[in-house]
């Protein structure tokens, strides 16, 4: 026994000085491999910073028009390597961006971003129907933005407010509204709902994320490619409201791939 | 020897609790005022307008209701001279004058020396959720470089202080609270001294305002499932929430913003000339806030006429008539009035009636008789 005892306390005494003296190889905070992520919103015309109130813009169609405020929903921002997609914020990711307040300009994801080459960027316009449920938002300025049940429920992808000047000169107001669409039988009933929400794959958005660095992605809403390419949007035509117009909503969500450029910063 | 100690010992006695034992003399009581928890109603904004140093409290509360019903808030004692908050906003009006209101003809307000002020009156209902400004032209909010003019605080002040309404003296009128029995007792438990001061006053009613709160309406009961809209409410609720229809949601809310108000202002398509100094273009110098005032919000909206910023409108019917055929078109009417250029929403005689149907569902009657916002039997100084 006291043999015994003389063999193991030398040999659990070596073992405890191996193991700390391992232990202190390893760096208190070890090196993060990851880095962060930050997305600027900015909306343009025509390249320029848009200006409000103004009736200087005209768009393709040649109906000139202003832009008064513009707000909208984008949510599961993508970063994409390899044919592999990392999901930012999961379900805390649907950003609202209001021209008329600054804060929400900009959205860092509280999630970290793996040190790497990134092929791509993609990002949801408005809210997938997995996530678009009614009285999600109760505070404003998010709330103000909910989408009537009767029309589909959920939230709108978009509030594009401005006026256009009519084929008389007449100054109308315009909604570009956009969110569920609605299907209406002959008797103006509605009789299903048609999900908008797109998903924007931003051109030439590689980039490189670098651990312990901050990377910025500003994305630009380049306004008039709302009424562009592919489709012509007529004022005259489509009118000052497509709430419940789901062709007009169609057509906008059609354009609505060629609106956002991307640029990355380190 | 120990009859000594004993007679020392009852001595001793005797003077701890005469020097101590008085109720004259007791040590104050220490400042733990009560925490006031607002029940926030299902699908309301969890976000409050609480200002950080005006915390809610059971005693602040209680405090500034006895304030807010007490005419002797003019700093007068004259009966003649009475003013307080619910001069002009009884309960039992939705804490409006409202047009049948016997001092108030037409529910046109008026102060001290008999000027109307400048606007009519806004409701005064779920206010501890506004963040955009208090005010037609929204001149006081929590934003503002002023810090005199951020909040319900400074609404009450300048209440109290402006010649159209109380035309009160601050020194006066603490003076006057100074001296009614009861009132530094509830100042000393609200706000740790019974040396009353004007700003404590101001916290007293913001608190006591910041409990107004409006959520059983019959439209509420039907969100909630406890009750059934008739098939005329419910189309009316249709119009309300359709741009094909009387698009009033886009401003005035719904089932997803129960505000029914988003607090923001609008120029809303009333006059072509805009001639008034206190629109929201005299706040931003923004040319699109041109004639624009604040949406108010459509609860218990029967009882709040006359409407719009000027009173200009009496009934809920002739709103009704000019946001279908009477908009008028210029440069600074907001966009959301996309029908403005057709003179409104054009809606048929039925489809009027609906939408009013629905207008009316918002009526909360529970909130006109709520003991909790009513006038005390007694104030402080009338208790035994």
């Amino acid at each position: 026994m006291k043999i015994s005892r003389i063999v193991i306390l030398p040999v659990l005494a070596v073992l405890w000085v191996l193991l700390n003296a391992s232990s202190c190889n390893e760096p208190d905070n070890p090196e993060p491999e990851s880095g962060k992520i930050k997305f600027v919103f900015d909306h343009t015309v025509d390249g320029q910073p848009v200006e409000f109130d103004k009736m200087i813009y005209e768009n393709e169609a040649g109906n000139p028009y202003l832009v008064n405020e513009i707000q909208y929903f984008v949510s599961d921002f993508r970063l994409w390597k390899d044919g592999n997609a990392l999901l930012l914020d999961k379900w805390e990711d649907i950003h609202y961006v209001d021209t008329d307040l600054p804060e929400t300009r900009s959205y860092s994801p509280a999630d970290d971003v793996p040190a790497g080459t990134f092929d791509s960027i993609t990002f949801v316009f408005g809210i997938t129907k997995e996530k678009n449920q009614s009285f999600m938002f109760v505070n404003p300025p998010e709330s103000f933005m909910f989408w009537p049940e009767y029309l589909g429920g959920g939230y709108h992808y978009m509030k594009l407010n401005g006026k256009w000047k009519d084929l008389q000169e007449v100054v109308r107001p315009f909604n570009f509204h956009m969110g569920i669409g609605q299907i209406y039988n002959d008797s103006d009933e509605i009789t299903g709902f048609v999900q908008n929400y797109f998903t924007v794959s931003l051109p030439n958005s590689n980039f490189v994320m670098e651990a312990q660095k901050a990377t910025l992605v500003t994305i630009t809403m380049n306004i008039e490619q709302w009424f562009k390419e592919p489709n012509l949007w007529d004022f005259n035509y489509w009118g000052g409201d497509i709430m419940e117009n789901q062709e007009a909503m169609h057509t906008a969500k059609d354009n609505g791939h060629n609106v956002f450029t991307v640029k990355v910063e380190d | 020897m120990k009859k000594m100690k004993v007679l020392s010992f009852f001595i001793i006695n005797i003077l701890a609790v005469f020097f101590w034992g008085c109720p004259g003399n007791n040590p104050p009581e220490p400042y733990q005022p009560t925490p006031y928890t607002i029940d926030i109603p299902k699908g309301f904004p969890t976000n409050l307008n609480i200002p950080e140093d005006n915390p809610m409290t059971e005693e602040g509360v209680e405090l500034g209701r006895y304030l807010f019903y007490d005419g002797r808030l003019s700093g007068r004692t004259h009966p003649d001279s009475l003013m307080s908050c619910a001069t002009c906003h009884p309960q039992g009006n939705s804490f409006e004058a409202g047009i049948d209101n016997p001092r108030f003809p037409g529910g046109i307000v008026f102060g001290m020396h008999g000027d109307t002020t400048h606007h009519v009156m806004l409701p005064m209902i779920n206010l501890v959720w506004n963040f955009s400004g208090y005010g037609w032209n929204g001149f006081i909010w929590p934003e503002n470089p002023n810090p005199d003019f951020r909040n319900i605080e400074d609404m009450v002040r300048a209440a109290v202080l402006a010649h159209d309404e109380i035309d009160g003296d601050t020194n006066r009128i603490k003076a006057l609270f100074q001296n009614l029995p009861g009132y530094p007792e509830l100042f000393a438990k609200a706000f740790g001294t019974d040396q009353i001061q004007f700003t404590h006053i101001e916290k007293a009613i913001a608190q006591f305002v910041r409990t107004l709160i409006s959520a059983n309406s019959k439209f509420d009961r039907y969100l909630r499932g406890e009750e059934q809209l008739s098939q005329s409410e419910l189309q009316g609720y249709v119009l309300f929430t359709t741009e094909e229809g009387a698009d009033c949601f886009h401003c005035h809310g719904g089932a997803g913003n129960p505000l029914f108000t988003t607090h923001l202002f609008y120029n809303n398509g009333k006059d072509t000339l805009f001639t008034d100094p206190a629109d929201r273009y005299a706040i931003t110098n923004k040319t699109s806030d041109i004639g624009a005032y604040k949406a108010t919000t459509l609860r218990n909206i029967e009882f709040q006429a006359p409407y719009m910023h000027d009173g200009r409108f009496k009934t809920l019917e002739e709103v009704i008539d000019f946001y279908s055929e009477g908009l008028k078109n210029t440069p600074y009417v907001n966009p959301l009035m996309h029908h403005v250029a057709d003179g409104g929403v054009r809606l048929t005689p039925q489809e009027k009636a609906n939408l009013l149907n629905f207008i009316k569902t918002l009526r909360d009657d529970e909130f006109l008789v709520n003991p909790d916002f009513s006038k005390p039997d007694k104030f402080p100084d009338e208790r035994k």
